[in-house]
């Protein structure tokens, strides 16, 4: 067991203990600030495994972004934010059963596609951004340039959905 | 981070950035709709209010005819493939589009559609000279915001912009070469057509019932998408279909895998293509979304859904054809059966036409289930026929619905229906005349586009079908027929129908949907000869 699998199995551990406290908190806002402890140990297991720019990408969107914009959705909306805020419906059982169900099927996918992978650590390509930028503007540029068309159009109908007055 | 990593960065020498290979000629379809599109966005922003809706009309029809000019340039220019069966073009834009024959077929069925379709958004006389959309979809239904915006001609011109990105992903889907650049298409075909659902001026409780039914529904769909996506990337090890291909018939992995994604990948497709059991979102979506929305929506998502369908099981799963064949053949006949039986039992025209289009949805699976190549009509150019002869029809009818109005708009009920034909013998005649096509009778498009799915599919050896399907379109015919002779011979209730007089765009659409259904009965060689030509899918 090298030191990379002990941190990683470290860095693991916190993501899900925290993700378990993030489903659990009896506070929307703790909620929210345990997220950001999930995502920021998902970004340190982004860099164990030679993906740096994603992990850069996932502090910065994710923990930086999301994470705000959530916080600023709940102080915008008059959301109570006290003890017992997030409360939890009926259906956590339900939710509980396809959450678990959800991740034993992603696990099987990941086990049977990749179980038998071994990754030769001297052979490890960074994923660096010149390596993305390269997948993402070259192989991808085409699915990647028509995404931008759904968010345009997701824009358009937000404003349509909720534009007054009499411009 | 590990030693080994810090290394490899330091170790790294920077190389010249190479530009993708994309030949923009041959994607010019695409990148015209989708620019007129964002076009429309910033005529939306920088044209005045009064000049904003005719601006909106202009630059979408400019761009959908000459994104079709566009297509038949590129569908003319495509090179013939030699290999096991024939095909014409090939993969472009670093592989991620395949513009081979059926897809520049499809890109023009559905920039006809897209024409059609623009045209019964841009009418605007029905509703006291008011667009069928709402004046402003943020009023509540009822408030006297709302009766404010409608008094001060406030109206929703994003519409047109929000058809150009439907039709955009629509065209992307149906030419998408592997399984992330189809879903990225089902999103961008998608996300604007939840939109435009929920924005009728009339009956607004309705649509925006009808929008959150689709979207709720939809999203449901795309995750069963995503998923089954996830599990063929965990068999094959790509998105490619070509890769996928390989992978299949060379039976790397488990076998669990590729079955598990098959089904989940069908099952998204069949939702949107609106095959039974997946079928339960549309008669209300098609009720309460604007008539000209449902009439872009039944054609052009039929067509496009249908096309990738085909993509994907014929060129990534024509391998394991033996695996999913079963479920298609079952698929095929409940939905067949179902959609004729439950359209009986329908009193509203526009829930009779949804129903009716779910039991197309059987019909094209029969075509699916058919000859994937050889010299009789083969699957692809059977579903391209019938893609091709529904969706006409389709447009049509529902245009014919749109301008049936009373006090409160359109008045959908079937029974109000009743005397049509004395009050508006042309209108009636029209509306006859598409609901022989959906029933297939001859000399329609409806005869010979069953007549070819029909075929493609005995020639396969799918003779079971066949005779349910023959079965389902008689029980079809006799509620077809039931209607006509309501709409002739009944007396009309009350007052009886009346019909709107509309400007010369509905009618161009009702006189242009007419005259294919007809042309496609009477001489349907030329376009016949035109899906036998685009040949098979090329990966």
């Amino acid at each position: 067991m090298t030191a990379v699998t002990v941190v990683f199995a470290a860095m693991g551990l916190v993501a899900l203990v925290s993700a378990f406290l993030v489903v659990t908190s009896d506070q929307i806002i703790h909620a929210a600030l345990w997220l950001v402890v999930t995502l920021g140990a998902v970004a340190g297991l982004y860099v164990l495994l030679a993906a740096e720019l994603v992990a850069w990408v996932q502090v910065l969107i994710y923990m930086g972004s999301v994470v705000v914009l959530l916080l600023f959705a709940l102080m915008l909306t008059r959301t109570p934010t006290g003890p017992g805020s997030a409360t939890v419906t009926r259906n956590q059982p339900l939710a509980t059963v396809v959450a678990g169900a959800t991740t034993v099927a992603l696990g099987a996918v990941m086990w049977a596609g990749f179980g038998g992978e071994v990754i030769d650590e001297d052979e490890v390509r960074v994923g660096t951004a010149a390596r993305l930028g390269d997948a993402i503007f070259r192989t991808w540029v085409l699915p990647f340039e028509v995404l931008s068309v759904v968010l345009l159009a997701a824009l358009v109908g937000a404003i349509v959905l909720t534009r007054r007055g009499e411009r | 981070m590990s030693a080994v990593s810090v290394q490899a960065i330091v170790g790294a020498a920077p190389s010249p950035i190479e530009a993708p290979d994309v030949d923009y000629a041959t994607i010019s379809p695409l990148l015209i709709i989708l620019g007129a599109a964002v076009l429309g966005v910033l005529v939306e922003a920088f044209v005045p209010r009064a000049y904003r809706f005719v601006t909106q009309i202009a630059v979408a029809v400019v761009g959908v005819v000459a994104a079709f000019v566009a297509t038949v340039v590129v569908g003319a220019g495509l090179d013939t493939v030699d290999g096991e069966v024939t095909g014409r073009g090939g993969p472009t834009a670093m592989g991620s589009l395949s513009v081979d024959g059926p897809a520049v077929v499809t890109w023009a069925m559905l920039l006809f559609f897209g024409l059609l379709g623009v045209l019964l958004f841009a009418e605007r006389r029905l509703d006291g000279g008011l667009s069928a959309f709402t004046s402003q979809a943020s009023t509540p239904p009822g408030s006297a915001d709302e009766r404010h915006a409608t008094r001060l001609r406030i109206e929703h011109s994003e519409v047109f912009p929000l058809a150009m990105f439907a039709l955009g992903g629509m065209m992307f889907f149906a030419s998408a070469n592997d399984l992330l650049g189809m879903f990225v298409a089902l999103e961008v075909l998608s996300l604007p057509l939840y939109l435009m659902c929920g924005l009728a001026r009339r009956r607004r409780l309705l649509s925006q019932e009808a929008a959150m039914k689709y979207f709720l529904l939809g999203a449901f769909s795309s995750a069963f998408f995503l998923y089954g996506i996830a599990m063929v990337y965990g068999y094959a090890g790509s998105f490619g279909l070509a890769e996928i291909s390989t992978a299949v018939s060379s039976q790397i992995g488990g076998q669990n895998l590729l079955l598990a994604g098959m089904a989940l990948i069908l099952v998204g497709l069949l939702f949107k293509v609106a095959a039974v059991p997946f079928h339960a979102w549309t008669p209300d979506v098609y009720q309460g979304a604007p008539t000209p929305v449902t009439a872009f929506m039944a054609a052009g998502t039929k067509a496009a859904a249908f096309v990738a369908m085909l993509r994907i099981f014929f060129v990534a799963f024509g391998g394991a054809r033996w695996d999913w064949a079963p479920a298609v053949w079952a698929i095929a006949i409940i939905t067949m059966l179902f959609g004729a039986i439950a359209s009986i039992a329908q009193t509203d025209v526009k829930r009779m036409l949804a129903y009716s289009s779910i039991a197309h949805a059987g019909f094209l699976l029969v075509g699916m289930a058919g000859l994937t190549s050889g010299d009789g009509v083969t699957s692809v150019s059977a579903v391209l026929f019938y893609l091709v002869a529904y969706g006409a029809a389709a447009i049509g009818a529902f245009a014919v619905v749109t301008l049936v109005r009373d006090a409160g708009g359109e008045t959908t009920h079937l029974g109000r229906w009743a005397g049509l034909g004395k009050e508006s013998p042309v209108l009636a005649v029209a509306f006859t005349i598409f609901l022989l096509s959906f029933a297939g009778i001859p000399l329609t498009g409806g005869f010979i586009s069953k007549w070819s799915v029909f075929a493609a599919a005995w020639d396969g050896g799918a003779w079971p079908l066949v005779v349910v399907g023959v079965v389902a379109s008689a029980l079809a015919l006799f509620f077809y027929i039931r209607v006509v002779v309501l709409l002739f011979f009944a007396p009309p209730q009350g007052d009886g129908p009346t019909v709107a007089v509309p400007s010369p765009l509905t009618w161009s659409v009702v006189a242009i949907t007419v005259a294919v259904t007809i042309v496609l009965g009477v001489l349907p060689g030329p376009l016949l000869d035109l899906v036998q030509q685009a040949g098979a899918f090329v990966r």
